[in-house]
């Protein structure tokens, strides 16, 4: 049986070097950073330049139009899992519903064309039409199921009680007619710069974690899982959380593991995107941490589940 | 206290990822972190940090632009435990790093020897490969004159992945299989599929996106005496290039006759 992982292990499951850890460290900041940048100073000419409820008038009324129509967006603005958590806060601050929200930071790291032929570049010879199909289809499924759970919850049940106020407060429907252009683009700076330093911190703190694992865990503990479907399933799962790659490219290191079967393939590369180290501390930006961590079972227990009953259907 | 922390602390921040970025990006220490399709992007977000840092020193009239809603917030404010976050983890980590993994994490991560558990990895059966009229496609893997280039004495000079490719492909493997080569790589002692006790891995980082993601390739060589060099040291291997059976699948093992120490090269991984 082939493993991508098969030789000159260590002997203990857990063995550090500080000097590893850096290098690591570092390599995703600068990988993650320039994403994070575009997206927060996207977030910063939003918060300026958007006019307030405008994503009300433009997303259908009908929440649940809107929602599936929300999870389709990436198709159309995609981003990164790093850098759709401010742009979300500031729509959301401008008046898009919470739950069209969610489902669109959740569903745009793999809804999107980028990860789509990424997917099926890394899968070519396994089925890339299939897989690519089946994780778009079970991401934006997903994303929208959560969107719709989402629906249900009271507001403060879901946001950060910082971001809750700034959604009360009220907006003008029309930008200060006397403010010249100049100076909105230097608060939209300083909006963008804000959330820049805010996404940042819990980033490192996510990024330390995915990295402490990258380096230090002995990978071969995850190795006897591969030889059961329902452990597998939730082993690569928890292994997508783990080392927090980006949506853009975590299928060519999905593909690899050809001891797994191809649900758990499917099970890392759609909640990889949705919940892993780094987002777990993001998304604390914007949620309350009872929601975050509701968020990560949730997502775990279903797509575990969804993948686990695609494998009954599509043995 | 906050918003003094602001005041000089957004500058600060701006600038120090700003400065790292771009010191990273402009001492080409950068291309030990991250792939070549990334960089750009690095070096790009560097300059802009550095301009934001700049501009926010350099705009007196920034914080008016959105008085009570601004920077100085205190709800948004820079406070002491995020400032620290900021600026302590990234330059210890901008001193501490050399660039390279150590044996500890590549052991953690494990040496891969079959060119199917690669990421990317492209069957050489792809039908994109071979023309329909049966010549060689262009630019392919099965074009040998990108992988038979020779050196002055006539060995092949090859990646470790060239030689992971050829024991999964009859026709490359009919190309390497006795032939000398030169292969440059880093050592690591080999715990299995050992068993005289005379093998070693020699390895290369085989990289996607960046370092965190990379995954040793290796291949086997095998050596006459004992080995006298220290682990992930840089090497020159030259030798016989053989791909015997085993474990049910043909695997690369170079039978060496000449190890030497080498520079690391200017790019480390393999992408």
């Amino acid at each position: 049986m082939a493993h991508p992982i098969s030789h000159a292990m260590n002997d203990t499951w857990f063995s550090f070097s500080l000097q590893d850890f850096s290098y690591s460290f570092l390599s995703i900041l600068f990988e993650g950073i320039p994403f994070i940048l575009f997206g927060t100073l996207i977030s910063g000419l939003i918060d300026q330049f958007l006019p307030a409820r405008t994503m009300t008038r433009l997303i259908p009324r009908r929440p649940s139009l809107g929602i599936c129509m929300s999870a389709l967006l990436g198709l159309v603005f995609p981003m990164c899992e790093c850098g759709i958590v401010p742009v979300i806060r500031r729509l959301v601050a401008k008046g898009l519903p919470i739950s069209n929200a969610v489902a669109y930071m959740l569903a745009a790291p793999i809804v999107n064309p980028i990860t789509a032929i990424s997917t099926y570049a890394a899968f070519r010879g396994q089925g890339p039409e299939e897989f690519t199909a089946l994780r778009l289809g079970l991401g934006f499924f997903v994303s929208a199921l959560v969107g719709f759970a989402v629906l249900n919850l009271p507001l403060r049940a879901v946001l950060k009680k910082s971001l809750l106020e700034e959604c009360a407060l009220p907006q003008p429907q029309t930008p200060p007619p006397r403010e010249p252009f100049h100076r909105r683009l230097i608060a939209a700076m300083h909006a963008g710069i804000r959330d820049f330093l805010d996404v940042t911190v819990y980033f490192v703190l996510g990024v330390a974690a995915a990295s402490l694992f990258g380096t230090a865990v002995n990978q071969e503990i995850f190795l006897p899982l591969a030889l059961n479907e329902a452990l597998a399933v939730p082993a690569m799962m928890t292994l997508a959380g783990l080392l927090s790659l980006c949506s853009s490219s975590d299928a060519f290191i999905a593909a690899t593991f050809v001891s797994f079967p191809a649900v758990a393939k499917l099970a890392f590369l759609v909640f990889g995107p949705m919940m892993d180290l780094k987002l777990l501390f993001v998304y604390n930006m914007v949620f309350t941490r009872r929601f975050v961590a509701g968020l990560a079972i949730g997502l775990f227990v279903l797509i575990g589940l969804l993948t686990l009953r695609l494998g009954i259907v599509f043995p | 206290m906050t918003a003094r922390l602001s005041r000089f602390g957004i500058p600060s921040v701006l600038l120090l990822w700003g400065g790292i970025l771009l010191y990273f990006c402009l001492s080409g220490r950068v291309v030990s972190y991250l792939h070549p399709s990334f960089q750009w992007l690095a070096l790009t977000a560097g300059a802009m940090l550095t301009l934001l840092g700049v501009a926010v020193v350099l705009a007196p009239d920034a914080g008016e632009a959105c008085d009570s809603d601004c920077d100085l917030h205190p709800a948004h404010g820079l406070g002491l435990a995020p400032l620290a976050v900021l600026v302590v983890p990234i330059l210890a980590a901008a001193l501490v790093s050399q660039d390279h993994f150590s044996a500890t994490t590549v052991r953690n991560r494990g040496v891969v020897d079959y060119i199917g558990d690669l990421p990317a990895f492209s069957p050489a059966y792809d039908p994109a490969l071979p023309q329909h009229d049966g010549t060689v496609g262009e630019g392919t893997m099965m074009d040998p004159s990108l992988y038979l280039q020779t050196n002055a004495e006539g060995r092949i000079l090859a990646e470790t992945v060239d030689l992971m490719y050829a024991a999964s492909d009859a026709t490359m493997r009919e190309d390497f299989a006795g032939r000398e080569v030169e292969v440059v790589g880093q050592i690591l002692k080999a715990r299995t599929d050992n068993p005289s006790d005379n093998r070693f891995h020699l390895v290369r980082m085989f990289v996607m996106c960046c370092a965190a993601d990379a995954r040793p390739a290796g291949i086997a060589v095998e050596v006459p005496g004992p080995l006298e060099f220290s682990e992930m040291d840089w090497v020159k291997v030259t030798g016989r290039a053989t791909f015997p059976v085993e474990n049910g699948r043909h695997k690369a093992v170079l039978r060496a006759d000449g190890i030497t120490p080498t520079p690391p090269p200017r790019e480390s991984f393999i992408y």
